[in-house]
């Protein structure tokens, strides 16, 4: 008897036919990501006391929420993270697209060193990538250097620790995750509507604006949603960037919990970034539907 | 606007009679491959020319070159005596239906429509006008709205044909139009297309692997092979007179017979003869409709042969006779009482019809 | 009516030629800085200064001999083995479930393991300290793989997924109808042709449980501080080529996984 379900449980494990095969994996999750978000939602709601990094007790209290939306701080802080990351996907949706365009009208060799250079920083350490801008903008960085030896200025700019060099850092780490979805849209695009629009007379620009921008609404919907997370919430690049005194939301986090160990303050911002994150990303998939309307006709 | 107006005013620009499209020479080579080689072919104000031949025979690198998506290596393309190559793609009087009409997914019909007429900076009320009588031209009158992925494959096949005759232009450029529809729809759309075609006076040239759709489509026909024109006539011709073994064998099934000329007469097994002005050893092309059957019993006869199976094809009765190991042939008979009879395994005896209608090409 | 359309051919040509010289731009922002990383690394001067002078290796030697450095990479290898290994045992049976499975709510199945993937790190390594602390459960190597392998599962069931569906079933019918068990079948059909889907999953699990930082951040063990963390203070208090000559490593295995997964997958499938 036991052996027959032992039998019918492998059976269907291998198959796959069934919900079992998930259900180790619907048990991590549940326990390691949904029991913590709501625990991270009681806790913004909370005043907690802490005691050798171990939660003591726990009261409901709308203190700690309260505050921080009344407090300047916070205001200036996300104020400057919303600017921040929306600067950063406008810019990687401006760059990035061309680099997409060229995918869809390169050779194969272009097309294959496309993907080489946008996969490959993926695979790299994000404060590798981020160390290599102090390594270029820094005091003895190699624009100095180069700017100094053209006799162009006599002593070094302070280009790293200012905000533009946290907004060129962020474009640089965040570009390869917009160029992705977009080379996605591109590989399935049908070059005959391109030689259809030039017969019909369009110049290759009128193409690209009437044809191939509207077909990759979706991939730029994407990525900007994925670039638009992404630099909200990192902290490396203006940790390291902006020398320490660049506050944005997740920096704020960082220190509240890890240095000041104010958790109550920490859960609170948490939340606020990533209630903030999701209306963001909202207000996104709204505009992506706008654009891609057409795929959702009734079929025939 | 200069742009639009000088695209239209092209159409009253030739005489009639004169070749609208003149190809001279074209050639075209991807890697070491010759596509076209040394193609010459001219289509005249008003026809319908038809591309025929298996894939690969460079029909359509013909019909790209024409359009501008390729440049040929070497030769000339005039149109009403123009030379089109520096003409960049987006400024010729020619217009494409593909194969698979590469309609814009994301443009409603009366978008796709005015699509050309947009980009040739039309006034709104003008283009209104114009998307209006072209889509009562091919009866899509109240489908403005829809997207293409809404449309039956005959309908977005009516929509792709009104978006490029919109824009009036000199030469109608069809690829495999026929392609994405299903068999039965593909009969009525030939029909319907051919008539259009014909009332709006447009020179047009038509690629197909089809020899059917050819025929019925065509007023001429160039049959091509290995990116050069085997033979240009009109469908009768093509199929009563082909002027080699491989035009006859494409354009409708064809026996071949081998045999020995003599004294300008070959003499057929069943003591009929064929007249010629070769002598050797030839090959008679001898059409399925040209071979009588007869049961062989109680006769005796010089043709003979065993049925080895038979097959319905509507009205009429296909068979496939064997003559000895390495020979066969087939005949198609209406299927009235006499020849319905006849099974597979039977033996029966051979004639031809009709002598004359018999073609003879030289064996190489 | 040629010379009015050579204008705005020229213009066309013109405008097409801006926008490939932006690609190009770009192109070049992701490919310079990982260059200048690996020159300055071999820098002779112990402080960042560019241009380089002279060649040395002294600084590879260096890395390999700080117990410190080597303790980090030798804990992130570590991370990394065990994140993948979670991913591989938790993410392909359900990649199977989501692709074959016929129970009400796959699809729903399906958008649920990406989740985790889509919520800010910071935010889940937060929620996950906190709520290790609520039951007593200090941040720790352990903590830190479980937390990484769910954060990055969706990678993994992606890939596999991917792959699944375009999977002909007939395959799978074929062996069984030749006389294999399910068993057998898995063994000698479905694994050998899930197998570079699960190797190229592999790749990017390991390399998120290696070089992760804002999860990491907040989970990882106060004494075993894995690469991210101890790079994170070096480069934020030292002026010195050991960071580059840590970061070429780092660029070298990126070019070793790139190499992997152009092997299994392709390069042109990472997108979906």
């Amino acid at each position: 008897m036991s052996k027959s379900l032992h039998r019918r449980l492998l059976d269907e494990i291998l198959s796959g036919s069934g919900i079992w095969p998930a259900v180790p994996a619907i048990v991590v999750l549940i326990v390691v990501a949904v029991i913590p978000f709501c625990i991270l939602l009681s806790l913004g709601f909370s005043e907690i006391t802490v005691a050798r990094g171990v939660i003591v007790s726990q009261e409901f209290s709308l203190r700690y929420l309260l505050t921080a939306l009344a407090d300047p701080l916070y205001h200036t802080t996300f104020q400057r993270s919303i600017t921040l990351a929306l600067l950063t996907t406008f810019v990687c949706v401006l760059l990035g697209f061309p680099v997409a365009y060229l995918f869809l009208i390169g050779k194969p060799w272009v097309r294959r060193l496309i993907l080489v250079l946008t996969i490959a920083p993926i695979l790299t350490s994000g404060i590798v990538r981020t160390y290599a801008w102090i390594v270029i903008l820094g005091g003895r960085g190699v624009v100095n250097s180069v700017l100094i030896d053209l006799g162009l200025i006599s002593a070094p700019l302070r280009i790293i620790n200012t905000q533009w060099a946290v907004v060129i850092g962020m474009v640089q780490v965040h570009l390869p995750i917009m160029i992705l979805p977009l080379i996605a849209v591109m590989s399935r695009h049908d070059r005959r509507l391109d030689e259809a629009s030039a017969n019909l007379g369009a110049s290759r620009l009128g193409t690209l604006w009437n044809v191939v921008l509207p077909l990759s609404i979706g991939g730029v919907g994407t990525g900007a949603a994925l670039v638009f997370t992404l630099s909200y919430t990192t902290f490396v690049v203006p940790q390291l960037l902006g020398g320490g005194n660049y506050l944005n939301a997740a920096t704020m986090i960082y220190e509240q919990v890890v240095y000041s160990l104010e958790w109550s303050k920490g859960a609170v911002t948490a939340l606020i970034l990533m209630s903030t994150c999701l209306f963001f990303l909202l207000v996104f998939a709204w505009l992506t539907n706008l654009g891609t309307r057409w795929t959702r006709v009734a079929q025939r | 606007m200069n742009v639009a107006s000088n695209v239209l005013d092209m159409t009253t620009g030739a005489a009639r009679g004169a070749p609208v499209v003149d190809i001279r020479g074209a050639v075209k080579r991807f890697a070491d491959l010759t596509v076209l080689d040394h193609c010459s072919l001219t289509a005249q104000e008003g026809e319908i020319l038809t591309l025929l031949g298996p894939s690969g025979c460079g029909k359509t690198t013909l019909l790209r070159c024409i359009a501008g998506f390729l440049t040929p290596d070497a030769g000339e393309i005039l149109i009403d005596g123009q030379d089109t190559i520096p003409i960049p793609v987006n400024r010729r009087s020619v217009g494409v239906v593909f194969q698979s009409y590469a309609l814009f997914p994301h443009l409603t019909v009366a978008r796709n429509v005015a699509y050309g007429l947009r980009m040739r900076g039309m006034a709104a009320s003008e283009i209104d006008k114009r998307v209006a009588t072209a889509l009562a031209t091919v009866s899509l009158t109240g489908f403005e709205a829809r997207y293409p992925s809404q449309l039956s494959g005959g309908q977005q096949q009516r929509v792709a044909i009104a978006r490029v005759l919109v824009l009036e232009p000199r030469v109608l450029l069809l690829d495999e139009p026929f392609n994405a529809l299903d068999a039965k729809l593909r009969g009525t759309m030939q029909m319907e297309l051919r008539q259009l075609i014909k009332r709006l006076g447009i020179t047009a040239i038509f690629v197909t692997h089809d020899q059917e759709e050819a025929l019925t489509m065509s007023d001429r026909i160039a049959v091509m092979r290995a990116g050069k024109i085997e033979q240009l006539g009109t469908p009768e011709e093509i199929f009563d007179r082909p002027r080699s073994a491989y035009v006859a064998d494409f354009v409708g099934a064809s026996n071949f017979w081998d045999g020995f000329a003599n004294g300008g007469r070959v003499v057929l097994p069943d003591g009929q003869t064929v007249t010629t002005s070769l002598s050797g050893e030839v090959r008679v092309m001898i059409r399925p409709h040209n071979l009588a059957l007869r049961p062989a019993a109680g006769q005796s006869s010089s043709w003979t042969g065993l049925i080895r199976f038979r097959r319905h094809v509507g009205a009429l009765m296909e068979y496939e006779i064997e003559l000895d190991a390495e020979h066969s042939l087939r005949a198609v008979a209406l299927r009235d009482g006499s020849v319905s009879s006849l099974a597979s395994g039977d033996t029966v005896s051979l004639s031809l019809r009709d002598p004359a209608a018999c073609i003879v090409f030289p064996r190489s | 009516m040629m010379a009015s359309y050579r204008r705005a051919e020229l213009l066309d040509r013109l405008g097409i030629g801006v926008i490939v010289a932006l690609a190009v731009i770009a192109l070049a922002l992701l490919l310079l800085p990982a260059v200048i990383v690996v020159v300055m690394s071999f820098d002779t001067r112990g402080y960042i200064s560019f241009p380089p002078q002279g060649f040395t290796l002294d600084w590879y030697y260096k890395v390999f001999n700080q117990p410190v450095l080597v303790n980090a990479m030798l804990t992130s290898i570590k991370v990394g083995i065990y994140v993948t290994l979670l991913c591989i045992a938790f993410g392909v049976p359900t990649a199977l479930a989501c692709v074959r499975g016929d129970f009400r709510g796959a699809t729903a199945l399906s958008v649920f393991v990406l989740i985790p993937h889509m919520v800010p790190g910071i935010v889940l390594g937060v929620a996950v300290l906190f709520t290790g602390a609520l039951f007593g459960i200090g941040p720790s190597i352990w903590l830190q793989s479980i937390t990484l392998a769910t954060y990055v599962m969706a990678v993994m069931v992606r890939t596999v997924m991917a792959r699944l569906q375009r999977l002909d079933p007939l395959l799978e019918q074929a062996s069984a109808n030749l006389g294999a068990t399910r068993w057998q079948t898995f063994r000698t059909v479905t694994l050998p042709l899930l197998l570079p889907a699960i190797l190229a999953g592999a790749v990017f699990t390991f390399i998120e449980g290696f070089d992760n930082l804002s999860v990491t951040i907040f989970t990882h063990g106060y004494r075993d501080r894995p690469l991210p963390i101890e790079l994170l203070a070096i480069v934020q208090n030292t002026n010195s080529p050991l960071v580059a000559a840590v970061s070429s490593v780092q660029i070298l295995l990126a070019m070793l996984a790139l190499g992997i997964i152009s092997l299994t997958i392709g390069l042109d499938r990472v997108n979906e």
